[in-house]
C-alpha cells in the first residue's frame, strides 16, 4: 500500500502551532516516529491501537460509570502516538514551574499568616476573604517545613508562536499521574524499542520520590512512620488512580470509614486493633474531610481529622485552603506574586485574563465575548465555562446573565488556540489540540519535577477543551534527554 | 491489616470458591442430564445453590439450558456466576494493594469474560460443558495465581480462611439436600448407581471413592467420605481443618481477647467433627448432625465479622 498515504490528511489549523510539522517540514524531534509511522502497515496500527485498549482493560486501568444500577467500564481514551517535549523546551518548563510552585508555597504561608502581601497591597484582602476555598480554620496554623502544595499539577498551553503559557495552578488534589506512568507503560508494549532509540527520559521515579516527601513529613520520630491515601472509595472516577500510587508506593489505600480520631489522634482500624496514622494523602477534597468543620453530611472524611492536624499530630498532603491559591481570580495576581516573594521575572508566563468583578475589564469582555473564555472561578473539569467562538447567543445570554449575578465568580481569557498534535484516529493521522500537565513534587529537600507529564488532547475535532469530562484523552509524554 | 481490608479478602475469596462449586455442579449435572433423562432432574442443584421456591424450581427443573442461563448469566439470581464473580471482583477491586497485579487482573479477566455478550450467545447455542469448562478454566487461574504470586501473610490467612469456610459450607448444603428424602440409617437404599456416581463426581470425589470402598456405593461410604475423610479436599472435616490451621497463624498478643474467642468456635466446631463418625451420626440423626455442623459454621463467620473485621 502507498506508505505516504498516512499522513494525507493532515490539515494544519491557521494560527497554530504544531509540534509536529513547522511549515511543510517534520520537526526533528518528530523525524523518527514520523518515520516509523510511515513505514507501518495500517493493519498493524490498527492492532497496536487494539492492544493498547485490551491492556487498558484487562489491567482495570478504567473507571466505571453508573446508569441504571449496572456499572459499565470505560478506558479514558488513549491516543497512541506520543507527543514529544524536547530538553531545553523542559527545561524552560522545569524552572518556570519550579518557582510558580516556590512562590505559591510561600504565598499559602503568608495568606495563613502575617499576610504581608496583602498589608503591601499587592494582593486586595476582599479577593482572599471572598474566596470559596479560603479557610479560615487554617489561619495559624503552622504546617511542616511550610510545605503547603506537595503535589502540584499545573497546566501549561502553547500559543501559535510555540510559547508555553501557564493555564491553571491546580494545587489542591491534582489527577492523572497514573496515565504519566501507566501510559508509558503501555507504549513500552506497542512500539518496542522507540523509547530507548529516542532517549526518553524515565517516569517511573515518582512514587518512590512522592514516598520519600511523604514519609519525612511524619510528625512523629520513628523510623517507620505509617503513611495512607485516603481515597473516598471506588465510585470515585480516580480510583484507579489511587489504588495504583498506593501499590507503588507500598503504602495503605483507606476510605474515611477506616479512620477514627482519639484525643486529636488518627488511627486506623487493623485486624489487630487501632494503629496510629502519621501521614494522610488524601484524594478527597477539603469539603468532604471533616464533617465537623465541613459539609456535615459527608460519609468520605473523618470526624475531627482537621484538630489533629491542627495539632500537627498528623501530616495532610496537600494541606487544607489551598484552593486560595489556584482560585483563578487569585491567577492573575501570580506574577506579582513571584516579584513579590522572589524578586524575580517570572519565566513561564500566565495567559492575559480579566477579572469581571473589575468594572472596566468586565466592559471589555462582555463587549468582545466572541473572542474570550469565560470561567468560573472555583470551577474545574472543564464545566460552566463558556467558550465565546462556539457559543449560541442564547447560550452567551444566559451565561451574561449568570455573571451579572455574582462578578466575583468569573474571569474571562481570550481564545487561545491550544497547540496540536498528530493522533491516530479512523486510521488517520489528523491534527488535535492538547496541554500538558506536567506534575511538581514539593518535599523538605526541593522541588522536584519527573520529566513528563500527563498530555491531554481534545478529540473531537476542531475543539480547544481537553478535560476528560468534555470528550478529550490522553497521550504518552515523551520529555527526550539532550 | 485494616480490618476492612481483611473483610474484603474474605468475601473476595469467598464468592470464588462458590463461583467454582457451581460450576462444578453444573458441569456434571448437565452431563447426567444427557445421560438418563427420564430420572434426572435439576431440583437439588437449584435447592442447594438458588433462592427459588419450589414453584419456581418446577418451571425450569427440566430444562438444562434454562437453569443453566439462569446460574450463569442471570442477573436477578443472586448466587449466579455473573453475580459471584462481579462481587469477588468489586471486593478485589476494593483492596489492590493489598493483592498482587496478577490476582488483580486474572479476576479482572474473569470478571470481563463473565460480562460479555458471547457466553450468553455460547450457552444458547454452544456445547455447554466447553462453556463451562472454559469458566472453571478461569477459577483455576486465580488458584494457580494466588498460590504462586501471595505472599503468605496476613491477607492469605483471611482468603484461605474464607475460602475453606464456604467450601465447609457448600459440602454440608449439598448433603443436607441430597439426603433430605434419604433414610440415612438404610444402608442398602442406594438403588441407581449411575446417579450417585455423578453425585460423587460432581464435588471431584468419584475417584477417590472407587479407590477407597470396594463394596460399590453405599451412603455410610458416601458420608464418610464427605464428612470424615481428611484426604478429600472437598471433605467437611478437611475443609474446617484448613480453615483452622490458616486462622492459628493470626495469633499475636495484641488481640488476644477476640483470637481466643474465635479460636474456641473453630476447635469446639473441629471436635465435634473429629469425634464423630458415621454410626455416631446416624444414631444421632444426620439431619441433626448437619444441622449443628452449618450453624456452627455461620456462627464462626460471624464471630470472624465481629472481631475481625469490625462490623460489630
Amino acid at each position: 500500500m502507498n506508505s505516504s498515504s498516512i499522513f494525507e490528511s493532515y490539515p494544519l489549523a491557521p494560527n497554530t502551532w504544531d509540534e509536529m510539522y513547522a511549515g511543510k517540514d517534520v520537526r526533528s524531534p518528530y523525524q523518527d516516529i514520523y518515520e516509523f509511522l510511515q513505514a507501518i502497515p495500517l493493519e498493524e496500527l490498527n492492532k497496536k491501537e487494539d492492544l493498547a485498549k485490551r491492556l487498558f482493560m484487562s489491567q482495570g486501568i478504567t473507571f466505571t460509570v453508573y446508569s441504571s444500577g449496572e456499572g459499565i467500564e470505560k478506558i479514558f481514551p488513549f491516543d497512541i502516538i506520543p507527543r514529544i517535549v524536547t530538553a531545553t523546551e523542559w527545561d524552560s518548563i522545569e524552572n518556570g514551574i519550579t518557582q510558580r510552585l516556590k512562590a505559591l508555597n510561600l504565598f499559602l504561608k503568608d495568606v495563613y499568616h502575617n499576610q504581608f502581601i496583602i498589608k503591601d497591597g499587592i494582593v486586595p484582602a476582599d479577593l482572599i476573604y471572598s474566596c470559596p476555598h479560603y479557610i479560615r480554620e487554617m489561619q495559624h496554623v503552622n504546617v511542616p517545613h511550610d510545605i503547603y502544595v506537595h503535589i502540584a499539577g499545573i497546566d501549561l498551553i502553547r500559543d501559535h508562536d510555540g510559547t508555553f503559557y501557564i493555564l491553571e495552578d491546580n494545587l489542591r488534589t491534582p489527577s492523572g499521574v497514573s496515565y504519566m506512568i501507566e501510559n508509558r507503560e503501555i507504549t513500552k508494549r506497542i512500539f518496542p524499542d522507540l523509547i530507548p532509540r529516542n532517549n526518553v527520559r524515565p517516569v517511573t521515579q515518582y512514587p518512590n520520590i512522592l514516598h520519600k516527601n511523604l514519609v519525612a513529613l511524619s510528625p512523629r520520630p520513628t523510623a517507620n512512620p505509617t503513611v495512607v491515601l485516603l481515597t473516598p472509595g471506588m465510585y470515585n472516577a480516580a480510583y484507579f488512580e489511587h489504588t495504583t500510587l498506593a501499590r507503588l508506593m507500598g503504602v495503605e489505600l483507606v476510605e474515611g470509614r477506616d479512620l477514627v480520631v482519639e484525643n486529636h489522634h488518627v488511627f486506623m482500624k487493623t485486624t489487630n486493633g487501632l494503629q496510629q496514622v502519621d501521614v494522610i494523602y488524601r484524594r478527597v477534597d477539603d469539603d468532604y474531610l471533616d464533617p465537623l468543620v465541613f459539609n456535615p453530611s459527608s460519609e468520605l472524611g473523618v470526624s475531627g481529622i482537621l484538630s489533629a492536624y491542627r495539632k500537627g499530630n498528623v501530616a495532610i498532603v496537600n494541606s487544607i485552603g489551598n484552593g486560595v491559591a489556584d482560585d483563578k481570580a487569585i491567577y492573575v495576581y501570580v506574577p506579582e506574586m513571584i516579584r513579590y516573594y522572589l524578586n524575580e521575572e517570572p519565566l513561564l508566563k500566565n495567559v492575559p485574563t480579566y477579572h469581571l468583578k473589575n468594572k472596566d475589564e468586565s466592559k471589555q469582555v462582555l463587549d468582545n465575548i466572541q473572542k474570550m473564555v469565560v470561567k468560573k472561578t472555583n470551577g474545574s473539569g472543564g464545566y460552566g465555562m463558556l467558550m465565546g467562538n462556539s457559543a449560541s447567543d442564547e447560550e452567551i445570554a444566559a451565561y451574561k446573565k449568570e455573571i451579572l449575578k455574582d462578578p466575583r465568580q468569573f474571569i474571562a481569557q481570550p481564545v487561545i488556540s491550544l497547540s496540536s498534535a498528530p493522533c491516530y484516529i479512523n486510521g488517520k493521522v489528523q491534527p488535535r489540540r492538547l496541554d500538558l500537565r506536567p506534575f511538581a513534587l514539593c518535599g523538605p529537600s526541593g522541588i522536584e519535577i519527573v520529566p513528563g507529564g500527563l498530555t491531554r488532547v481534545a478529540l473531537k475535532e476542531g475543539s480547544l477543551v481537553v478535560n476528560s469530562s468534555q470528550g478529550g484523552g490522553s497521550k504518552d509524554t515523551w520529555v527526550l534527554s539532550s | 491489616m485494616l480490618s476492612r481490608v481483611a473483610d474484603s479478602l474474605f468475601w473476595m475469596s469467598r464468592y470464588i470458591e462458590r463461583t467454582e462449586g457451581i460450576l462444578r455442579m453444573l458441569k456434571i449435572n448437565y452431563a447426567s442430564s444427557q445421560d438418563n433423562t427420564s430420572e434426572f432432574g435439576w431440583n437439588p442443584v437449584l435447592k442447594t445453590f438458588s433462592f427459588l421456591e419450589e414453584s419456581q424450581i418446577a418451571k425450569i427443573e427440566k430444562d438444562s439450558r434454562a437453569v443453566l442461563r439462569f446460574m450463569v448469566i442471570d442477573k436477578d439470581n443472586p448466587n449466579s456466576v455473573v453475580n459471584m464473580v462481579t462481587k469477588s471482583r468489586e471486593n478485589a477491586r476494593a483492596v489492590q494493594d493489598h493483592i498482587t497485579k496478577e490476582v488483580w487482573q486474572c479476576l479482572n479477566e474473569f470478571y470481563h469474560i463473565v460480562c460479555e455478550d458471547k457466553l450468553s450467545k455460547s450457552l444458547k447455542s454452544e456445547d455447554p460443558v466447553s462453556v463451562l469448562d472454559s469458566l472453571i478454566r478461569q477459577g483455576m487461574l486465580y488458584y494457580g495465581t494466588t498460590e504462586i504470586t501471595m505472599s503468605r501473610g496476613e491477607g492469605m490467612c483471611f482468603m484461605s480462611i474464607g475460602r475453606y469456610l464456604e467450601r465447609a459450607i457448600q459440602s454440608t448444603d449439598i448433603l443436607q439436600v441430597k439426603f433430605k428424602e434419604l433414610p440415612a440409617d438404610d444402608a442398602e437404599s442406594v438403588t441407581d448407581p449411575s446417579s450417585w456416581k455423578y453425585f460423587l463426581m460432581s464435588i471431584s470425589g468419584y475417584e477417590l471413592y472407587l479407590k477407597n470402598y470396594r463394596s460399590g456405593f453405599e451412603v455410610k461410604n458416601i458420608l464418610d467420605q464427605i464428612i470424615f475423610n481428611i484426604n478429600f479436599p472437598r471433605s467437611v472435616h478437611y475443609s474446617v481443618y484448613q480453615a483452622q490451621r490458616y486462622f492459628e497463624r493470626l495469633k499475636n498478643e495484641r488481640n488476644r481477647d477476640s483470637y481466643d474467642k474465635v479460636n474456641f468456635m473453630i476447635g469446639k466446631l473441629r471436635s465435634n467433627i473429629k469425634f464423630s463418625n458415621v454410626e455416631s451420626i446416624v444414631q444421632e440423626g444426620l439431619p441433626n448432625f448437619l444441622d449443628k455442623i452449618h450453624q456452627e459454621l455461620f456462627s464462626v463467620g460471624d464471630a470472624l465479622n465481629q472481631h475481625y473485621f469490625a462490623n460489630s
